[in-house]
């Protein structure tokens, strides 16, 4: 039992991580990154690489490698992909096929990369897990605690960076509203480019994390990113704290609420882990379609109070 | 690779893919909704051959099997040979399986739109997309449905034809059917329907303004595109002997991004350029994957083609995006009837 509640903290952690990387960019550039998975996907083959050819003591050394990793993804996102787009005034839908058929560039990346680990260690590097590379403290599995202090240092830096520095205050002007920001005199474009580095950087951080908690596999970006999708929608997409909030519902119940199934209707039920996002997602969408952040709970205390 | 293979093989993809891509085009390129979950849609025609008609033919021919792939197999070398000896009656089960795929395929289309009928077309492309990459989880994981990674064995509804003829036989069965979908497309998309679809993807609120139901409209649109989407699942299923092919965790890839691809590089709401789209995919994807041994010997590649084969596709995907964003055929006005009339009258006057 508390091995599960373990593990579906340990989840959540790295599912906030990943919709907090997703927000940031879709509220700057206005587009669901369909790539998301495969950029922390990519990141943890990179921690896996460095971590055999540098020989570290542990696969955490390579975070620093797979968050610049991963922010090099992102930037090139942007880069090659978005930015012409944008330019010619592609409209959303088309900015959305860009980001899948990156995805799919990435997917292959990955493959290649990969199979030429393989080659190169002389071992398979299809499949990989760091579980057992992991430390204890006090009983306490290692990813718990370092997931956790990812998420407090990843959030505290961005909401320094964002409320405190005068380089925050112009990327949460140009997230309102681009055009007005650019007429005051914000340089929208590397507020964008900025985000993007940012938001590789966290979903680098994750990957670089994933494995300590699963195994991981090519294709795993492409299953990671329907929950991705449900705990930033469930937050409201568009705003960070929502992207904390659901984050942690999703992750939360994805594995506890499975469990509980599992109880009820015998292990069969545990292949259905990711229909519990989906189900939460489809039910965010019937009844707050703008997610948690966009209702007014106040109203609600208020009301009740009375 | 013998040239045989190669042109039977790029022939039937064509068929197959004209299909889904054609289905493809009434949502996104007529009507402008983004249907990244289209792989769903095929995996129905998959699942009514394998799960429902397959069971169907297990209890009418009253057949034991531990597994629906154990029991689909006996059944399978039971169907076959009622089959070998009757013609008839494998035209007739591929006939109803396709009508059935196309029941369940409109209903389950229609209702995979639902949670999200109603949403702007990021929120909607997210939810297609993720309900759809779910049942393949559960078809996929779940070994009672259809098979699950086991698969299961369908009929073969050409045993009456002999070993090497039957691959050109069904081949040619599906280019017929792939005829007929376009035929039939063409007509109903060159109707007010068409229009309205074409009217919703360039202003949906002018469209809702003159008392139009735009979530009715996406109801029904769906429902259509996937009862067309489904056939092609059947016929591939069947083709295959297998429902394996469809019901694997890499659907995204086949059976929603490739008919994307192709659409866009066709020309969007215009079927003739999506069926020379189709035809420029599958020629360059199965020269890639026929010859793909030979390119990794020849540029002494230490990893699998097929990982180079989506980095080509991804790309061209970006390209196609960045300097045709039109596609191969611009889309044309409809020929309507005062359309025809005004201009067969200024050719009088000139």
């Amino acid at each position: 039992m508390s091995l599960l509640v373990n593990n579906a903290v340990i989840y959540a952690n790295l599912l906030t991580l990943l919709a907090i990387s997703l927000t940031i960019t879709y509220i700057t550039t206005s587009v669901p990154n369909f790539a998301q998975g495969s950029f922390a996907v990519f990141a943890s083959y990179f921690a896996y690489l460095t971590y055999t050819i540098f020989n570290f003591p542990t696969p955490y050394f390579s975070i620093p490698f797979s968050i610049m990793f991963g922010a090099l993804i992102g930037v090139s996102t942007y880069l090659l992909v978005l930015k012409p787009l944008i330019q010619k005034e592609a409209s959303i839908l088309i900015l959305m096929i860009a980001t899948l058929s990156w995805d799919l560039i990435l997917l292959g990346l990955i493959g290649i990369f990969s199979e030429s680990m393989s080659k190169m260690i002389m071992a398979d590097a299809s499949k990989f897990n760091f579980i057992s590379l992991d430390f204890k403290l006090a009983g306490i599995k290692g990813i718990l605690i370092s997931s956790t202090l990812a998420v407090v240092f990843s959030l505290a830096f961005l909401f320094f960076l964002l409320y405190r520095t005068k380089f925050g205050v112009a990327m949460r002007a140009s997230m309102e509203n681009p055009s007005l920001a650019e007429i005051m005199g914000v340089n929208v474009e590397t507020t964008r480019l900025f985000s993007w580095l940012l938001s590789g950087a966290f979903s680098g951080l994750a990957g670089a994390l994933l494995p300590f908690l699963q195994e991981t596999f090519q294709t795993t970006g492409q299953m990671i990113i329907v929950s991705i999708f449900a705990a930033s929608i469930v937050g409201g997409l568009s705003t960070i704290y929502g992207a904390i909030l659901g984050g942690y519902l999703v992750g939360l119940s994805e594995s506890l609420v499975t469990f509980w199934l599992s109880k009820i209707f015998g292990m069969s039920v545990l292949v259905y882990t990711k229909a519990v996002s989906l189900t939460i997602l489809i039910l965010t969408l019937l009844f707050i379609p703008k997610g948690l952040t966009s209702v007014n709970w106040r109203r609600y205390i208020w009301r009740w109070k009375r | 690779m013998a040239l045989e293979t190669l042109i039977s093989s790029i022939l039937l993809w064509f068929g197959i893919y004209s299909i889904i891509a054609l289905s493809l085009n009434i949502e996104y390129g007529y009507g402008g909704i983004p249907n990244f979950g289209k792989a769903l849609a095929v995996l129905i025609g998959a699942f009514t051959a394998g799960a429902i008609v397959n069971r169907i033919l297990i209890s009418a021919f009253s057949i034991k099997g531990d597994t629906i792939t154990q029991a689909s197999g006996f059944m399978k070398s039971v169907v076959d040979e009622v089959i070998a000896a009757n013609p008839a009656f494998g035209i007739g089960l591929l006939l109803f399986s396709l009508a059935l795929a196309g029941l369940v395929g409109a209903a389950i289309g229609g209702l995979f739109i639902l949670p999200s009928a109603k949403l702007e077309s990021d929120y909607l492309a997210i939810t297609l997309l993720a309900i759809a990459e779910i049942m393949f989880m559960i078809a996929y994981n779940n070994t009672a449905l259809v098979g699950g990674y086991y698969g299961a064995p369908v009929p073969d509804v050409l045993a009456f034809v002999s070993g090497s003829v039957r691959e050109w036989v069904f081949v040619g069965l599906i280019l017929f059917f792939a005829l007929i979908t376009y035929l039939f497309l063409e007509r109903a998309l060159n109707s007010p329907y068409g229009r309205l679809l074409r009217a919703m993807r360039e202003d949906a609120v002018a469209l809702q303004f003159s008392g139009k139901d735009i979530m009715w409209v996406r109801i029904k649109t769906l429902a259509f595109s996937s009862a067309v989407a489904s056939m092609a699942g059947v016929l591939y299923s069947y083709y295959a002997g297998n429902v394996i092919g469809i019901v694997n965790l890499f659907a995204r890839v086949n059976w929603t991004f490739y008919p994307f691809l192709m659409v866009l590089l066709g020309g969007i709401s215009n079927n003739r350029g999506v069926l020379a789209g189709v035809m420029s995919f599958v020629v360059i994807w199965r020269l890639l994957d026929g010859y793909k041994h030979e390119i990794a010997s020849l540029l002494n590649l230490p990893f699998d083609v097929n990982w180079l084969q989506y980095i080509i596709f991804g790309v061209l995907m970006i390209v196609i995006l960045y300097y045709r964003p039109e596609g191969l055929i611009k889309e044309k006005p409809i020929e309507t009837e005062p359309l025809k009339d005004l201009r067969s009258k200024r050719s009088e006057k000139a």
